[in-house]
């Protein structure tokens, strides 16, 4: 049987393999036709019918990157993304390492707290946020740089607990009889052993915060507007007459960054896509 | 424990020393606290208040109203149907990329030896990692009514051309379509999880005992892969009652209401119509079923790993 043969490792059919190809290419061809649009000349863009082979150009990437607007979308989500998730693992770590360590009562309270804010929908998120930096003046960089900090958190947390608390106890304990402070312990003898986990946090943070729209969308500014802000406006801009070739440039650059990702990060996928929930091989 | 663990660990320990340790504790949760206390809790507690109000942004100040915006959500077609809308989406998408996703999961199961896996599996799991407004924008193109792909594969066969985003008739189908291609693939890859938690040692008791490909899933597969794929289904379930960005791009909402979700509905109450004070109210009832999706899942969990 097909598990069975899956368990004990002996190779299947070449047909097999073709077949699990081809489902994945399956997936892929709406990119893919994306990304072959981002390389046509327009008239091949707007031909019917929509033509398979063709003469690549590379017109609509070097607009992409002469046209002025553009480069501070991809400048602003790259500081935005690194920056707010490397902030956000820095100080959920101690928090992580803290509720995982120090039993405190509200502990699991906290951690479903953390984890609810989200599951909430960003266009009931946004209202109170919306206000809050209004009246205090926040939109602009430091005010999205402090939001996205706080989006990262929760996964954060989950993840990095969930990796902690599988470090047993008595390296702590072991380094604290020998003499050492929290801060060794924590940074010396528990972070090494928990990389996965501060790896699987990162990537997915940055992942979500590189994708965030909407919160951008209202909250933003010329000085923090990112790709998909980019993509919506010049898409809505146009009106009846969408530049294709410019859209489709723009978003095949900007959904390589993740496939990269996903390709060299792929055994922290099932962990990051779960909140650090769930945990195995994929 | 640690807090006590230590103490008992250090017998010269004093209580003194055991509350110190608890402060460190504490110092280290607090950058975490005051995020989540600025930027999480100061703002629901006014979405609570704001909820109570009155209050259309540039017309004057919030006036107290009590429960009205309540009563206003429930009297309202709009909302009620905006949910129903909703809740059919979520079962139709939910339903559809559970039977495909495990489908497809148990025939990528054995694929470990699969050349060139990591690139094909790459491909395959694109589509959940990509911005919804990039999904959005990539299957506008696609179903284009002119010069679009699948218009043209229509036209092939004989058929006649479909502006799919703007038509009554097939937006909804349109959307959910786009939902299933994006995440049917998570739900392949919670199978694939799923199916690894299933020890190997009783696969291969089952093999050895012959048991029929039923008998196999029912009393040795499910029982141990039915929590991963619980979560699964509870994370789609959550993550399709939100769905916004993907809509707002491809139809806004429309035509006429037909793919108007909650999320779409609330947005544009509150940054369309600027009514900060109803779509509070809206957004605290979502706020609830947001908790309520919470705690079943956190119940999943835990009821996981007790076993």
């Amino acid at each position: 049987m097909a598990m069975a043969t899956a368990q004990t490792g002996k190779g299947r059919s070449t047909i097999y393999y073709i077949v699990l190809w081809a489902v994945s290419l399956l997936f892929f061809l709406p990119v893919l036709w994306i990304a072959m649009t981002a390389l046509k000349a327009n008239t091949d863009i707007l031909a019917v019918p929509p033509k398979i082979v063709f003469q690549p150009v590379l017109d609509h990437i070097k607009r992409v990157f002469d046209d002025p607007q553009t480069m501070p979308y991809f400048f602003n989500s790259v500081w935005l993304s690194i920056g707010s998730v490397i902030f956000a693992v820095g100080i959920s770590f101690p928090a992580a390492y803290a509720f995982s360590r120090w039993k405190f009562p509200f502990t699991d309270f906290l951690m479903f707290l953390l984890l609810s804010t989200r599951m909430v929908p960003a266009a009931a998120a946004i209202i109170p946020v919306f206000q809050m930096f209004n009246a205090f003046g926040l939109r602009g960089r430091f005010g999205m740089f402090i939001l996205y900090t706080s989006f990262s958190i929760p996964f954060s947390v989950w993840i990095l607990k969930g990796f902690i608390d599988g470090v047993s106890e008595r390296f702590d304990e072991t380094a604290i009889v020998s003499g050492a402070g929290r801060m060794h312990v924590m940074f010396k003898v528990i972070l090494p052993q928990v990389k996965p986990g501060v790896i699987a946090a990162f990537i997915f943070n940055l992942i979500f915060v590189w994708n965030e729209y909407i919160f951008n969308f209202v909250l933003g500014n010329a000085a923090t507007q990112n790709i998909p802000f980019g993509l919506s406006v010049n898409l809505l801009d146009a009106g009846g007459n969408v530049d294709w070739g410019f859209v489709a440039a723009m978003s095949s650059m900007y959904v390589i960054v993740p496939m990269i990702v996903i390709f060299f990060f792929q055994k922290y996928l099932l962990v990051g896509m779960t909140f650090g929930t769930v945990r195995g091989d994929v | 424990m640690l807090a006590s663990g230590a103490v008992t660990m250090t017998a010269a320990a004093t209580t003194s020393s055991a509350e110190r340790s608890k402060f460190v504790g504490i110092g280290l949760l607090v950058p975490v606290l005051a995020f989540f206390l600025v930027l999480n809790v100061i703002p629901t507690f006014w979405l609570i208040g704001l909820g109570f109000y009155k209050y259309t942004l540039g017309r004057g100040d919030p006036v107290f109203i009590g429960i009205d915006n309540f009563n206003a959500i429930i009297n309202s077609p709009e909302m009620w149907g905006a949910f129903s809308r909703t809740i059919r989406y979520t079962v139709l998408v939910v339903g559809i990329e559970v039977a495909l996703g495990v489908a497809l999961g148990f025939l990528f199961w054995g694929s470990a030896r699969m050349p060139g896996r990591r690139l094909a599996l790459t491909l395959l799991f694109t589509p959940m990692v990509m911005a919804p407004v990039a999904t959005g924008i990539f299957w506008k193109l696609i179903y284009e009514p002119t010069f679009g792909i699948i218009n043209a594969v229509i036209v092939f066969f004989g058929g006649t051309k479909i502006d799919f985003l703007t038509n009554i008739n097939t937006a909804f189908s349109a959307v959910v379509f786009v939902d299933v291609w994006m995440w049917t693939p998570f739900m392949i890859m919670m199978t694939l999880a799923a199916l690894g938690s299933v020890p190997t040692a009783e696969l291969e008791a089952a093999e050895v005992d012959r048991l029929s490909l039923w008998q196999r899933v029912r009393h040795v597969i499910l029982p141990h892969a039915k929590f991963i794929l619980m979560l699964g289904i509870l994370l789609r379930t959550i993550d399709a009652f939100k769905t916004t960005d993907l809509v707002w791009t491809m139809t806004g909402g429309g035509p006429g209401n037909k793919t108007e979700f909650i999320g779409v509905a609330l947005y544009r109450q509150a940054f369309n119509s600027l009514d900060l004070g109803g779509s509070s109210a809206v957004a605290l009832v979502l706020l609830i079923v947001a908790i309520a999706f919470t705690s079943i899942y956190l119940y999943v969990l835990n009821w996981s790993k007790r076993r």
